[in-house]
């Protein structure tokens, strides 16, 4: 017999924590916005990343996509700790004990309720040691500078940080394809920085399935 | 908040509302008590209703795995509390916004397609029998929109 009480844990089921209209909050009064575990929330202005693009490659010239990917890595590193308490508070157990599709789903709402985009997680290359990452409309490969490379380099830092975090191994994270390109979406390869590290210089040179052919062989 | 009738408060700066705006909003608020009551009626018959659900659905799927009735079951009940919300607040999208991605997911993932199928229909069967023609013409429009749109996610 199966028991509809016992399905309920403390009279909830866990679902959707972050359902937009639930999970953005605000204090009108204070001129703040938050989620819902009280943590600040501001809107980025297109233009500020436009601004940070141009100021980098001003001050830095080359090594500015260097300073965007350890600023992604930063993010990424403290974006992993609050994601992990908010999930695990709220399905009332750890991270590493959730269903894949749970992760997933709560994962993908998270990037789209905060206005990143659209993830999606590709497993193919999980036997050859890759995991292969794609976002839509994100907003950091619009205000690309040079669109003759992949551009989200804030954002290939957040994943190598993030699944570094959540697989307990250092990762790296290469841009394959970028919006700014034309591409149909944005694709990340991740995976141990020395076998990644070879196919960096080729991905203004080779499309991504020749990218993971290479990484492959 | 039905997006007709939130509509009619974003109108505050620009002008008075027209007669036919007010009978919108007239038509909602009389409708309140009536959608209060089914409101708490589904709150009090909740574990009951869904009790008899599933020991039907045992019954008539004794093969099934287990785990995919209490995800189907869970699912259902998840449906069930947001489409009161959705019935209390007379809007469909609350539903739409908050759950059917979610659930919908879920249920691709783990194939309940058949199980929920039989689902909605011994939860519809429930339904009649605990609320008047009047409750179920307020929960249905919700209900049906939220398991259609379930059940068609399936399909490829």
């Amino acid at each position: 017999m199966i028991s509809v009480t016992d399905l309920l844990e403390d009279d909830r089921i866990p679902s959707n924590y972050f359902a937009t209209d639930a999970y953005v909050r605000g204090d009108v009064e204070l001129g703040i916005l938050e989620n819902r575990q009280g943590d600040r929330l501001i809107a980025l202005p297109e233009t500020l990343i436009q601004g940070i693009y141009a100021g980098l490659e001003n001050e830095t010239g080359q090594a500015a996509w260097l300073v965007l990917f350890n600023c992604g890595r930063w993010w990424g590193k403290n974006f992993y700790t609050r994601f992990q308490e908010a999930i695990s508070g709220y399905y009332n157990k750890p991270l590493s004990e959730m269903l894949m599709v749970e992760f997933l789903q709560a994962l993908q709402q998270c990037w789209m309720t905060h206005g990143w985009g659209k993830i999606e997680l590709d497993q193919s290359y999980q036997q050859q040691g890759f995991l292969i990452i794609r976002v839509w409309h994100s907003p950091f490969a619009r205000f690309a500078l040079k669109p003759d490379r992949p551009n989200c380099h804030l954002e290939a830092g957040i994943l190598a940080s993030f699944f570094s975090q959540l697989a307990r191994r250092e990762l790296h994270c290469v841009q394959t394809t970028c919006e700014s390109m034309n591409a149909d979406c944005n694709r990340f390869v991740l995976g141990l920085h020395r076998r990644l590290e070879p196919v960096e210089p080729l991905v203004t040179k080779l499309d991504h399935e020749a990218i993971m052919q290479r990484l492959c062989q | 908040m039905h997006p007709q009738l939130e509509s009619i408060f974003d109108e505050a700066e620009n002008r008075y509302l027209h007669s036919e705006e007010l009978t919108v909003l007239s038509q909602y608020v009389n409708s309140l008590p009536e959608r209060l009551e089914t409101y708490r009626k589904l709150r009090d018959n909740e574990l009951d209703m869904m009790q008899k659900v599933a020991d039907q659905l045992h019954a008539e799927m004794p093969t099934e795995e287990i785990a995919v009735l209490e995800l189907s079951i869970k699912n259902a009940l998840l449906l069930l509390r947001h489409c009161s919300m959705g019935m209390l607040v007379n809007d469909v999208g609350f539903v739409q916004n908050r759950l059917l991605n979610w659930i919908g997911q879920t249920a691709r993932v783990y194939n309940t397609q058949t199980v929920d199928a039989r689902l909605y229909r011994l939860l519809n069967q429930q339904l009649t029998q605990v609320f008047t023609p009047k409750q179920l013409s307020l929960l249905q429009p919700v209900l049906t929109t939220a398991q259609t749109a379930l059940l068609n996610q399936h399909s490829p």
